[in-house]
């Protein structure tokens, strides 16, 4: 392949590669994304490949390999695209002669596989009509159910690269920075810093030697947007960047990539190669004397590397721990540089701000946020997945609308945004719209989009001590303040769970977060205390149920329950003991069995196996275990009694 | 300083040199030989390409640093000689007049760096260093592939000649109390022969399985450049090859990249994805995620750790299984999940994990 000389080039490239696909006059696209591949979704797409073979279609038929659709839920998806596009769910290798015959090679859906609206009792056959896509407005995953990762054609046919021939072809760095400075596209990392403002301080940096650097160590437990993009759209990541590159006058970039994403990993080196192939990086790009490279950096499992300067020194070979703040990074960073960080999703989006100007991008969002923003709408909700919604839109609007709300009838209790730096918000506050500003101030944060819906099963305090322990073991320990304020945190919070709280456990709380928020080097710490806080301040009456009564509500907190049989309701069917993994349940006699209290492991395996019609097994508040008082507590007992 | 650079220069006997430099602007040379040898390196100076050509051939140096313009023979020419004459030395190309040309030129003929002057001290010596790093491998690479020679003569198979010689005699009936005293000294002799030999051959092939794997390093480190840099990079791939960071492998690192023990043990220390203990075959990862979480993950973690009969962070003891437990595998759309090796399960149950288990089982393991 010859490469892109001028502009041009591309727009006839892209002409030629849309004649040469409008020979086929259907598309079957299989989601293989990782939500999909657990699914089987490979073996489908192996699937339907032989079929088509066999068949003989294979000249008018083609298959596409698409990155993640967003509704991984329901996976595996297959879209047909013809005139409609007729979207499969949970379709499984058994089903693909089926499809071909209806949908491929005749123009009829089949009933069974279409997705069910659970409130209407109708089947949507075409993707605009499924819940789920129809409230979402998807401008940066559009693009990942209609293309094939691994093909640079597939990316440049839908308008790829476009962004950036406009840019190199009539406009001047200048240009490019002040559209995204106008768009006021703001850093989708979590902090929401004005991408714009960070870019024209590293432009302004005095120094010929300036990097750019693509942030993809999404380490939120519950986050996976970033993933979805650079393995479902590496293309659109890297165009933006390389139009950040000229606007900065950057001259190498990074793409930062976590090892627990070896595809994304993958897609993103491929896109790379594809791109340097077709002279879209490298010296000269479109005849102009803008020359750029980049290369991908394996990050090793650390949440703090997410941090741009700890990820600067992760880069440079070093502990991942962040340095000061004092000097910015945008004048001394990456080798002591002018270094530009962003996060994968405000990358993506700078492709569409140049295309479609500043003034389309901030008609979406609200006062202060601009544009659209993805969220991984996971946890107890029906329809998990990524969704993407303009600025603004409600929390109650995501989780109900879109998400179809909470499965088996269970009542809503809380959602939690903003990852561990964030916070968890009861259902009064579910009006809230999203947006930066809008989150920060009723006591969470935006995050980089994490969305964990909660149920009545779901218990406050321990969900406060799991991100503490997380926080906890995550803390690089460089500062005092973070390391020793966490380590405090999580015994309080496991005492509380264990039912062995105190009096006044939750000042001591509020104490410890005050002290960390202040004290703290890097934001990890600063915000640490945030999910403790939140939950104190929407759901302290579960706090002091634990603490006061020994009680777990949700009946959650494994030291306060205990599974027992009901004698009555059980039909000493077996199941409950052939799944017990420690052999804790007994057989009494013929017609009952029971729990050994002493063997069990509480891991709920019982629970969950006991048929719902018997529903025998039950958990029950366990009887409150009085242990001696050592330690530091035993001499504050002392110490008490002989005042008394 | 004076003294001691010339009395380190007139030591510089043939076979002994570190750097040859090829430059004829003699101002610049000795300035940079001086830097050369308190980086460590014993370096000799060349007027011209002949003589530098010469003293290459003699004195076999792991660097040669060139100057690309030259009265007589230029530096592309040197190179080309010196590919031919000397494979196994790294050439580094120096000039005062660097165009994009030229640098394309001398990396065509084999220079392994191109260095503009006036440079900086700690660049050159950077550049040497990890030129000297490549040359050892090149030469470890010549070595690999020449013929070994026949191993000379097993004692143990002497002695059993012995042994047949004399038990021969005895069966002949030869039959005298000196001989019957030989053959069971033989005898024993051979048996404690035999058991060092076994002992050796035991050493040795460990030693041969360490040689293995620095050689797997060194094709890691070279894909990186020894670049100090790609430190991370490394360990990660030295991870994924041997499934765990071995000490041996560490240490060769650190003497690869100049860069001290400590800071490697202190990296992969920090990082989760590192291991410095052995890992089993098959690696069970129960994701911890907030999403799995409110799914019910610690349930299923315990579910799974009983089992499999570990705790998080464990390995059994013929090193089949690892569990461990990580904070987002970014599939929380599955919540929860678990990944056994490089495939996800959305929750299995007790029965399902252990086909799964059983399943892995069977597969015969490769590196056994």
């Amino acid at each position: 392949m010859s490469k892109l000389k001028i502009a041009a080039d591309l727009e006839s490239l892209r002409k030629n590669v849309i004649a040469q696909r409008e020979t086929k006059s259907k598309w079957v696209t299989v989601c293989t994304g990782t939500g999909c591949c657990a699914y089987g979704a490979e073996a489908l797409a192996d699937g339907f490949e032989e079929e088509i073979k066999k068949l003989g279609l294979s000249a008018t038929v083609g298959i596409r390999r698409t990155g993640c659709h967003g509704f991984c839920e329901r996976g595996p998806l297959v879209v047909i695209e013809s005139k409609g596009h007729t979207c499969y769910v949970g379709a499984q290798l058994k089903d693909v002669p089926l499809i071909v015959e209806k949908t491929v090679v005749g123009d009829e859906a089949v009933e069974r596989l279409l997705y069910l609206d659970g409130e209407t009792g109708k089947r949507a056959s075409n993707v605009e009509d499924i819940p789920f896509y129809k409230h979402q407005t998807r401008i940066l995953l559009k693009n990942n159910s209609l293309i094939d990762a691994s093909n640079i054609l597939d990316y440049i046919a839908v308008g790829g690269y476009s962004a950036l021939a406009k840019a190199l072809t009539g406009m001047s760095p200048v240009d490019v920075l002040n559209e995204v400075k106008e768009a006021n596209l703001r850093g989708r990392g979590g902090a929401g810093f004005p991408a714009g403002v960070k870019w024209e301080s590293a432009r302004k940096a005095l120094d010929s030697t300036k990097y750019v650097i693509v942030n993809a160590d999404e380490g939120d437990p519950g986050a996976y947007m970033d993933r979805s993009l650079l393995e479902g759209n590496p293309h659109s990541v890297l165009e933006g960047l390389i139009l950040g590159a000229y606007a900065i006058g950057a001259s190498q970039g990074f793409i930062y990539v976590r090892q627990e994403y070896p595809m994304a990993h993958k897609h993103a080196q491929k896109a790379i190669d594809q791109a340097r192939e077709y002279g879209l990086l490298g010296k000269h790009i479109f005849g102009s004397s803008f020359s750029f490279d980049v290369k991908i950096h394996r990050g090793a499992g650390a949440f703090v590397s997410g941090e741009s300067t700890a990820l600067i020194n992760a880069i440079e070979g070093h502990v991942g721990e962040p340095r000061p703040k004092y000097i910015h990074t945008t004048e001394k960073g990456l080798w002591g540089k002018p270094t530009c960080l962003n996060n994968v999703e405000t990358w993506a989006n700078v492709p569409f701000i140049i295309n479609r100007g500043a003034e389309w991008f901030r008609t979406m969002g609200t006062e202060s946020s601009k544009g659209t923003k993805i969220f991984s709408l996971v946890g107890k909700v029906n329809n998990t997945g990524l969704v993407e919604v303009p600025m603004g839109m409600s929390l109650r609007d995501i989780i109900f609308k879109i998400g179809g709300g909470l499965p088996e009838g269970k009542k809503f209790k809380a959602v939690q945004t903003g990852g561990p730096s964030g916070g968890v918000l009861p259902e009064s506050m579910l009006d809230t719209p999203v947006g930066f500003d809008e989150l920060t101030k009723v006591g969470s944060m935006m995050g980089s989009g994490g969305m964990i819906v909660m149920d009545q099963d779901t218990c406050m305090v321990d969900t406060a001590r799991y991100y503490i322990n997380f926080l906890a073991h995550e803390s690089c320990g460089k500062c005092i303040p973070c390391r020793e304020g966490l380590r405090q945190m999580l015994n309080i919070l496991n005492r509380i769970t264990a039912g062995e709280g105190r009096e006044g456990d939750l000042d001591l709380l509020e104490e410890l977060s005050e002290f960390m928020e202040m004290a703290s080097l890097c934001a990890l710490g600063q915000t640490a205390s945030n999910p403790v806080r939140s939950t104190i301040r929407y759901f302290r009456d579960e706090f002091e149920a634990h603490i006061r009564e020994k009680r777990c509500p949700a009946g959650v907190c494994t030291a306060l329950i205990a599974y027992e049989i009901d004698p009555v309701k059980c039909t000493a069917c077996g199941a409950c003991a052939k799944s017990c993994a420690v052999g804790a349940i007994e057989k009494v006699d013929s017609k009952t069995y029971r729990v050994d209290q002493e063997k069990c492991i509480k891991c709920g395996s019982c629970y969950s196996t006991c048929p719902d019609k018997w529903g025998a097994l039950v958990k029950v508040p366990a009887v409150p275990i009085t242990r001696p008082p050592v330690g530091l507590g035993a001499l504050c007992e002392v110490r008490s009694q002989c005042k008394n | 300083m004076e003294n001691m650079t010339e009395t380190t220069a007139e030591r510089a006997l043939p076979g002994q040199l570190d750097v040859v430099v090829i430059d004829d602007e003699e101002t610049f040379t000795e300035g940079l030989r001086q830097t050369l040898e308190m980086g460590g390196y014993r370096a000799a100076v060349a007027k011209n390409g002949e003589q530098g050509l010469n003293l290459v051939r003699s004195a076999h140096p792991g660097v040669v640093l060139v100057d690309l313009k030259m009265p007589g023979m230029n530096g592309i020419e040197v190179l080309g000689h010196l590919s031919s004459s000397a494979p196994c030395t790294v050439p580094i190309m120096v000039t005062g007049h660097g165009t994009m040309d030229s640098a394309v030129e001398s990396m065509k003929v084999g220079a392994f760096d191109f260095l503009t002057k006036p440079f900086d001290p700690e660049r050159l010596l950077e550049s040497v260093r990890r030129g000297m790093s490549l040359n050892v491998l090149r030469k470890e690479r010549v070595a690999a592939t020449e013929p070994v020679p026949a191993p000379p003569p097993d004692k143990n198979d002497l002695l059993l000649r012995g042994l047949e010689v004399l038990g021969e005699a005895y069966s002949l009936g030869l039959d005298n109390r000196q001989l019957f005293d030989d053959l069971a000294y033989l005898e024993s002799e051979a048996k404690y022969h035999a058991q060092s030999l076994g002992q050796i051959k035991q050493k040795e092939r460990a030693i041969l399985d360490i040689r293995d794997d620095l050689r797997d390093v060194d094709t890691i480190l070279e894909k990186y450049d020894f670049e100090k840099g790609a430190l991370i990079q490394v360990l990660l791939d030295a991870q994924e090859k041997f499934n765990w960071l071995p000490r041996h492998v560490l240490h060769w690192i650190s003497a690869r990249l100049n860069v001290t023990v400590k800071e490697i043990y202190t990296i992969a220390g920090f990082y989760e994805a590192f291991s410095l203990k052995p890992r089993g075959r098959h690696c069970v990862q129960v994701c911890t995620g907030t999403a799995c979480h409110v799914r019910g993950a610690s349930e299923m973690l315990s579910r799974v750790s009983a089992t499999l009969g570990l705790q998080p962070g464990q390995t059994d003891e013929d090193q089949q299984f690892s569990l461990s437990t990580v904070h987002c595998l970014g599939c929380c759309a599955l919540a929860p999940v678990v990944q056994v090796d490089k495939q996800y399960y959305h929750s299995p149950s007790r029965n399902k994990f252990e086909k799964i288990i059983k399943s892995l089982d069977k597969e015969v393991p490769q590196n056994v």
